[in-house]
């Protein structure tokens, strides 16, 4: 196969690919909101994915936090404005790191065990067995799951803010002499209403596509235990991919 | 040969110039089967030819890619989600691996149907589930003690009980079996073409089964049909197929039948090619 033919496989292998979640999450629009809304099997993913993922959270924006509050301390004491850590970590935590690194770690955690279920449950032909005992498979199986990851990230993302904000006051304190008081006041203060709408817009996003690409690529595995493997791989991938051209985008738009 | 496709008040289910592929893979072409209410209608053919797909057809799971496939007179391709939803109502399933729900109880698997097909969710309770999972547990032999284990607590012939025991919760008038002897020993073998048999006269169903035990579509059959060349050009009482002339039907039947290459004839044991 020669590169152009190459290249061109791949173009409409991606075209492919975005047309099936768009027409899958077109499917889940019409019947998703349809009665019953499902708000057990929703609670139930909730649970399983956000509360589950309540301590890799912690430790991540606990990191994330003093990491960037280290970098930025180290560079801003040469200009001996130190005391500004605050205002400075504000807006790349709140706006950018917590979102986007939870995003492409617990999400794409998520959204791997969303394609390994629902991929078992494919090869297992459970997915036929749904639809063959009158159910709507992706108003069972897959409604529950992007409602859920589209809930739990943004609430994730609170929690890892409050977090970051400690990691961040605890590096100020013991590293750079900053009161901790002081680093929060001037982080708070260094935020407005626009920036939590901004975290909280792309923590939303980012569940969105974490659901949809977790599902998509769980109902379509192939036969074998294999083709399992390979969908989980696959999901890691394009997740990771998308969160991030999404973070572009969404940061082109609020600033 | 081949029974005239006359459709007669009788017939339950017909696939009338039914066409299928999976991309360049061609699975049946301009193929025609009736299959009459209350008998017993096995399918046979080699393995990887397309029999649970005319099954999935029956109830929607795959579309025809042309043709009508047709159940009590109504196009099963054109229907819509509720119109699909009141075929799998009467036409049940058994998967060959049973597909059972691996997080949910036997009760829960055997209510499943029962609570989505529920005018009210309401009026299903759990009572009402778990007397009704137990009629259909001891209606396939098995002990009520296994309502609460999950699945993988149980053995592969339990597990393929358990998933007919699901299907015939809702009563369905006819009752599709993919391969339900595979993987199991002779005495589970047994069992289950005895209760394919049970419950053709208990339930008065029509069973579909798709198998390559030959003893067992011998055993419950009424009629039978063979997949060859993306059609069924061989249907029979089990009288005609077992004493059939064509050497195709016999050579399967009797375990010779070697597939060729496409566009090269049978070949068989004692022949060399064309």
């Amino acid at each position: 196969m020669n590169p152009i033919e190459r290249f061109g496989r791949i173009v409409v292998g991606g075209l492919e690919w975005l047309g099936g979640i768009a027409s899958l999450f077109a499917r889940l629009l019409v019947v998703g909101p349809r009665s019953p809304l499902g708000v057990d099997d929703i609670a139930a993913q909730m649970v399983h994915q956000g509360v589950k993922s309540l301590p890799i959270t912690t430790f991540l924006s606990l990191f994330i936090g003093m990491i960037l509050a280290w970098q930025f301390g180290w560079a801003l004491k040469d200009f001996g404005a130190v005391q500004a850590l605050g205002y400075a970590s504000s807006l790349a935590l709140v706006c950018e790191l917590v979102p986007t690194l939870i995003a492409i770690t617990v999400g794409a955690k998520m959204a791997a065990g969303m394609t390994a279920e629902l991929g078992s449950m494919k090869v297992t032909e459970q997915i036929d067995a749904v639809a063959a005992l009158g159910a709507d498979p992706i108003k069972k199986l897959i409604w529950p799951r992007v409602v859920a990851a589209t809930l739990a990230q943004p609430l994730l993302v609170v929690w890892g803010n409050i977090i970051a904000i400690f990691g961040g006051m605890l590096i100020a304190e013991w590293v750079y002499g900053v009161p901790a008081g002081y680093f929060y006041e001037t982080y708070i203060d260094e935020l407005k209403p626009i920036d939590y709408f901004c975290s909280l817009t792309k923590a939303t996003t980012f569940g969105v596509i974490v659901g949809l690409i977790g599902c998509f690529h769980g109902f379509n595995t192939k036969f074998g235990t294999e083709a399992v493997g390979v969908a989980t791989t696959q999901t890691v991938v394009a997740t990771s991919i998308c969160i991030i051209i999404a973070d572009f985008y969404l940061t082109m738009v609020f600033f | 040969m081949t029974e005239p496709t006359v459709v007669t008040p009788q017939t339950i289910i017909e696939f009338k110039k039914v066409t299928k592929a999976f991309g360049d893979n061609l699975i049946y072409e301009d193929m025609d089967l009736l299959v009459r209410k209350g008998e017993t209608f096995t399918i046979i053919g080699g393995s990887g030819l397309g029999k649970s797909v005319c099954m999935k057809m029956m109830i929607g799971l795959l579309r025809a890619d042309s043709g009508e496939v047709l159940f009590n007179g109504e196009d099963v391709g054109a229907l819509d989600d509720d119109g699909l939803r009141r075929v799998r109502r009467k036409v049940a399933y058994v998967f060959q691996g049973g597909a059972l729900f691996d997080s949910m109880s036997v009760v829960e698997n055997i209510g499943y149907g029962l609570r989505e097909h529920a005018a009210d969710r309401r009026t299903v309770t759990d009572e009402l589930v778990r007397e009704k999972a137990t009629t259909c547990i001891e209606m396939v032999g098995l002990e009520t003690t296994v309502l609460d284990q999950l699945p993988a607590s149980l053995s592969g012939g339990m597990r393929k009980r358990v998933a007919l025991a699901r299907s015939i919760a809702l009563e369905p008038e006819v009752i599709l079996y993919d391969e339900p002897t595979t993987g199991l020993d002779p005495k589970n073998i047994k069992r289950i073409g005895d209760m394919i048999r049970k419950l053709q006269k208990e339930l008065r169903v029509t069973s579909i089964v798709v198998t390559h035990d030959m003893p067992m579509a011998r055993k419950v059959s009424d009629r039978v049909a063979m997949l060859y060349e993306h059609k069924f050009p061989f249907v029979g009482t089990v009288q005609q197929m077992w004493h059939s002339k064509h050497a195709e039907v016999r050579d399967f039947i009797h375990g010779t039948l070697r597939r060729p290459p496409a566009g090269q004839p049978v070949a068989r044991e004692g022949h060399h090619g064309a």
